[in-house]
């Protein structure tokens, strides 16, 4: 298949996710999803679950164009299912015509799916579900002021990893946890690499069964660094490896972007306020070396050597 | 009981101003309440926090309803009627203005009884990076009008409070503090203690009883798409990005998807144009132009601009 997003100008030049909303000036999230959005068009139910972006539908206002459901934070693939049956039924019964069918979309954040909503995806992969999920990843519970979740990176600074190393566990893997569910398709992207994001989008919603997506997004608010850096940070993120631009089908995982060379870590994190305890008052040369090295350590077990 | 609530947006530091003049009246010897209360807890977000402050035991609790003082960090909330920065002011209320607009303007503007104060938030006239210490300002103002706390207890507060952002920084803030302090020396002690307000005073609202209802007419469904666009975040704005089309490639992809409002669209031309009802101003688009056409210009002075032009 040849992608319709070869360079940066096929992307959609109009947007169809509705401004106004009430997220954070600069939020990497939005920046994905208003991306997302224009690709995956307005044909679909979008199952939320409890975190930022269930703000962003507050009655009686929605940026959306089609149909949104809120479900609790443990239960939006569970939600999706529903969604999914009711359309499939309503079909069946010849109430909606074929064509009128729509896509099931689980929106949640790093916290949800990485932690209480693990289990309702699990199993919604093991059913087979046809629904797409892109959880929005800002390491964290952004939405209450930062907390720590599963997805915070080791090190990082949270409302409750207040100590002089920052959050003492480890980015959970829920790429490789949603793979290892052989799911149709799973992948990682990020709102600073449009037509990366845009080609997955674009692949993942010629297929049926489970499609899952994270993207980072870059948090001015619980990060700590000016709105105007979100891109940037974004970026860097990719440019320093630690964030993997990939995605995984028929039981292959592809890297889609390599930086070469890659960048020292460092030029990721010294922009943040969460990490810069590594910085200041003295460097952590410990701490620094050590999340380096599990970046290297990881590059080199893609590309052997 | 001093009952003072200060306005903001989130990030401009009124948990901070509040903290600060709840530090000073308590080492006045002052019992003490300071809390602030978010909304969505996220920058540029309407908030406010509240003190109350009294030499007897406040029994008090949950948000002010009738201050003796508002301090306003950011007039554009005035207008913002979730932020209710007039909610329950009453005459003998004093309205503490950040605003680069005069006294007498605001007085016309808001038909207020009670006294207004216009504070610029540029005491030593440095300009608009002084926003950065509005938090400071503003606990300075408030401490003055109160007119209970010395100029050595405000200074320990803020050495207190602000300690941990370190000693630059504390003297930074002091300064702007003590600034604010000193330029309203001749309202010292305007704002009056309230009096306290007794469970037998409570009126409870007065309900509307609501009859049952069909889910398919009382649940909340919204029939129409992107209604989210009535809703004028442009108010968040400090800095504006303004396109120089003279400078502009028209390579349009950048900002415009960039842009994580989708407050960029192009015109027939395929110009970027700026929709300022809904630019939050991240300034996103500023640092990702290749050509630098954008640039920042604060927001009265936009305005301003925009007047002379008309």
């Amino acid at each position: 298949m040849i992608s319709a997003f070869q360079r940066l100008k096929d992307l959609p030049s109009s947007h169809i996710l509705g401004s106004g909303t009430p997220m954070c000036a600069g939020c990497g999230g939005l920046e994905a999803l208003h991306e997302i959005y224009d690709i995956i068009g307005e044909k679909n139910v979008i199952v939320n679950a409890a975190g930022c972006m269930t703000l962003l539908s507050i009655y009686p206002f929605t940026p959306f164009r089609g149909s949104w459901l809120y479900t609790a934070m443990a239960s939006a693939p569970a939600g999706a299912q529903g969604v999914r049956d009711a359309l499939d039924i309503l079909q069946k019964k010849g109430e909606i015509d074929t064509a009128e069918d729509l896509e099931v979309l689980v929106l949640t954040g790093d916290g949800s799916a990485n932690g209480m909503g693990l289990s309702s995806t699990s199993a919604a992969i093991d059913r087979n579900l046809d629904f797409f999920y892109v959880c929005y990843d800002n390491e964290g519970y952004g939405n209450t002021g930062q907390q720590y979740s599963a997805a915070t990176p080791h090190a990082a600074r949270t409302a409750t990893s207040r100590g002089v190393h920052g959050y003492p566990g480890y980015k959970k893997d829920l790429f490789a946890i949603w793979a290892a569910h052989r799911p149709e398709y799973v992948a990682t992207a990020v709102g600073a690499e449009p037509l990366d994001l845009a080609r997955k989008i674009e692949k993942a919603k010629k297929m049926k069964g489970p499609r899952l997506i994270i993207v980072l997004s870059p948090c001015p608010t619980g990060w700590g660094y000016d709105p105007q850096e979100s891109v940037e940070i974004g970026r860097l993120a990719v440019k320093t490896g630690i964030w993997p631009l990939k995605e995984y089908e028929d039981g292959k995982v592809v890297h889609t972007k390599i930086s070469r060379p890659r960048l020292p870590v460092e030029e990721y994190l010294s922009r943040q306020e969460r990490f810069q305890h590594l910085f200041r008052p003295q460097r952590d040369e410990q701490l620094l070396a050590e999340i380096q090295n599990r970046v290297d350590a990881y590059w080199q077990a893609i590309e052997g050597r | 009981m001093y009952r003072i609530r200060f306005h903001g947006r989130g990030g401009q530091g009124m948990k901070t101003a509040s903290r600060i003049l709840g530090k000073a009246f308590f080492l006045e010897g002052y019992e003490v309440q300071d809390a602030p209360r978010y909304g969505a807890e996220r920058r540029g977000a309407p908030m406010f926090a509240y003190v109350r402050a009294s030499k007897e035991q406040i029994n008090e609790r949950g948000i002010i309803r009738h201050p003796g003082l508002v301090v306003v960090a950011d007039e554009s909330l005035i207008a913002v009627p979730a932020a209710g920065v007039m909610q329950a002011l009453r005459s003998d209320s004093i309205l503490l203005i950040n605003s680069m607009e005069k006294t007498k303007l605001w007085q016309d503007r808001l038909n207020f009884k009670g006294r207004i104060i216009a504070l610029t938030q540029s005491p030593s006239g440095k300009g608009w990076d002084e926003m950065r210490f509005i938090g400071a300002i503003c606990a300075g103002g408030a401490a003055r009008l109160a007119g209970v706390i010395q100029e050595t207890t405000l200074t320990l507060a803020i050495n207190e409070e602000l300690a941990h952002l370190g000693s630059d920084v504390v003297q930074t803030n002091l300064e702007m503090a003590l600034t604010a302090f000193n330029e309203l020396k001749n309202d010292t002690g305007i704002v009056k203690e309230g009096k306290p307000v007794r469970a037998d005073d409570y009126r409870p609202p007065s309900w509307i009883e609501l009859s049952w209802e069909d889910p398919k007419l009382s649940a909340p469904a919204i029939h129409a798409a992107a209604t989210s666009e009535k809703l004028i975040t442009g108010q968040w704005r400090t800095m504006r990005p303004v396109i120089d089309y003279s400078r502009c490639n028209r390579c349009w992809w950048l900002c415009s998807t960039f842009c994580p409002d989708g407050a960029i669209h192009l015109d027939k031309e395929r110009y970027p144009q700026i929709d300022y009802n809904h630019c939050k101003g991240c300034l996103i688009c500023l640092a990702q132009c290749p050509p630098h056409a954008v640039s920042a210009v604060a927001e009265p002075v936009a305005e301003a601009q925009k007047r002379e032009g008309e």
